[in-house]
């Protein structure tokens, strides 16, 4: 393994660490109706965006069992997992880039993220669906919920995108 | 063979670390992310916002204040028909303040920076100023996580105190909640204050809980109110965290 790997591997894992323990923060702005940026989701679509799409399936779902850990008390028994959506998301994401459908830039960056927030939102409505709660509460709580998770996250996506490509492409220098 | 060699040689390095990946993921869901939770403690130690509700939480007080009146009242006049009641005493709670609001947006719940060092248990209640917040369901050595009334999972047996019509209340994401009466034709007005039942596995009996907004008597298969917390959950700092040992 060469150094610039492992430098390129530890500065991914030390983002990913800032990403998650910026889940449960609630800055002042930085919500809307609150609910904050999906931080997780960000840091997955800019790093499936350059990989093997078995590994950006494989990144989601170990990001979906980190969220599932945040979320889930274990007091309840059907509780909808992170892991099939992030699985999704990120498999996708890294199929759009093979196709060469889109390029990698801000505003591509920032689409990607908005629908990919949409769809995350989407299976895990679909999954409470089918766990029985009522269908009404669910997908009207879905509408609000995947709209604003989706504009926040995509409008926030550069912040992190920015850094961290810059980063991988000095390091591919 | 030598297929498989070539083979195992270009991706070994790969597969490991996608089993690692996996494997380390796997641990910390299985441990309800404690590792993660606990850092996120000791890196927002410092940056205790102190940010201005004090309008909303002030009033929130005397609302609170009304409710237990309410509740007090209506306890009294019971007593004087049962003459023979066990009293509840109220004890000593452990203050702590609030340090995260949960990683995603379908889900309701607070951490807060006490923990079972501090002597919190699973199961235990919080409270803020206006009544009930929520419980204790995952405890980590300085730090543990509540849902909250609003959570969509969180359920409630609760009372209306004028009337003593019982019912189950959820949670809707909102400072809302949704109460499902047991009776078909319960009397209830708009306005009336809503405290947790006695037939509470979770919760102690008479906590406020919050105020009848609206009801629909029509709604199939069980009338159902909305209930206004009377908690401004959005806005918590702080919250009591009160032992309570759920009898099973």
């Amino acid at each position: 393994m060469r150094h610039d790997n492992i430098l390129g591997l530890v500065g991914a894992l030390l983002s990913l660490l800032v990403c998650i323990l910026a889940l449960p923060l609630r800055l002042p702005g930085m919500t809307l109706m609150d609910i904050a940026p999906n931080w997780l989701l960000i840091w997955l679509v800019t790093w499936s965006l350059n990989r093997p799409v078995l590994i950006a399936i494989a990144t989601g779902i170990a990001l979906g069992l980190l969220q599932d850990g945040m979320t889930i008390t274990d007091s309840q028994a059907l509780i909808p997992t992170h892991t099939i959506g992030l699985a999704i998301a990120a498999g996708l994401t890294a199929l759009l880039q093979k196709q060469r459908y889109i390029q990698e830039d801000f505003i591509s960056v920032a689409l990607i993220v908005f629908g990919m927030a949409v769809l995350v939102e989407t299976i895990i409505a679909i999954q409470l669906s089918l766990f029985g709660w009522s269908l009404d509460q669910v997908w009207m709580l879905h509408q609000r919920i995947a709209l604003t998770s989706a504009i926040l996250s995509s409008l926030w996506s550069p912040a992190l995108h920015f850094p961290m490509s810059r980063f991988w492409r000095w390091l591919d220098k | 063979m030598q297929l498989i060699r070539n083979w195992w040689g270009r991706y070994s390095l790969q597969l490991i670390l996608v089993g690692l990946g996996l494997g380390a993921a796997w641990t910390l869901k299985q441990t309800q992310a404690e590792v993660l939770v606990e850092t996120y403690r000791m890196i927002a130690q410092p940056f205790q916002a102190e940010y201005s509700s004090r309008q909303i939480l002030e009033n929130a007080q005397v609302l609170e204040l009304q409710y237990r009146i309410t509740e007090i009242e209506q306890q009294n006049q019971n007593l004087r028909k049962l003459l023979n009641v066990k009293s509840l005493g109220t004890p000593e709670g452990i203050w702590s303040g609030v340090i995260g609001r949960s990683s995603d947006a379908w889900w309701q719940q607070l951490v807060i920076n006490r923990g079972t060092n501090q002597g919190i248990k699973k199961g235990a209640i919080a409270l803020a100023s206006g009544g009930l917040a929520g419980r204790v369901t995952n405890v980590f050595s300085n730090s543990s996580r509540i849902l909250l009334l609003s959570d969509p999972t969180a359920q409630v047996g609760v009372m209306i105190s004028r009337t003593r019509n019982m019912g189950i209340m959820r949670g809707q994401e909102q400072n809302l909640g949704v109460l499902t009466f047991f009776e078909r034709d319960p009397s209830v007005k708009p306005g009336d204050i809503v405290v947790t039942s006695p037939h509470s596995g979770l919760f102690p009996p008479g906590i406020p809980v919050g105020r009848v907004r609206s009801i629909n008597l029509n709604r199939q298969p069980a009338p159902e109110a909305i209930i206004e917390f009377s908690v401004p959950l959005g806005q918590l700092e702080y919250v009591k965290i009160l032992p309570f040992d759920p009898p099973e």
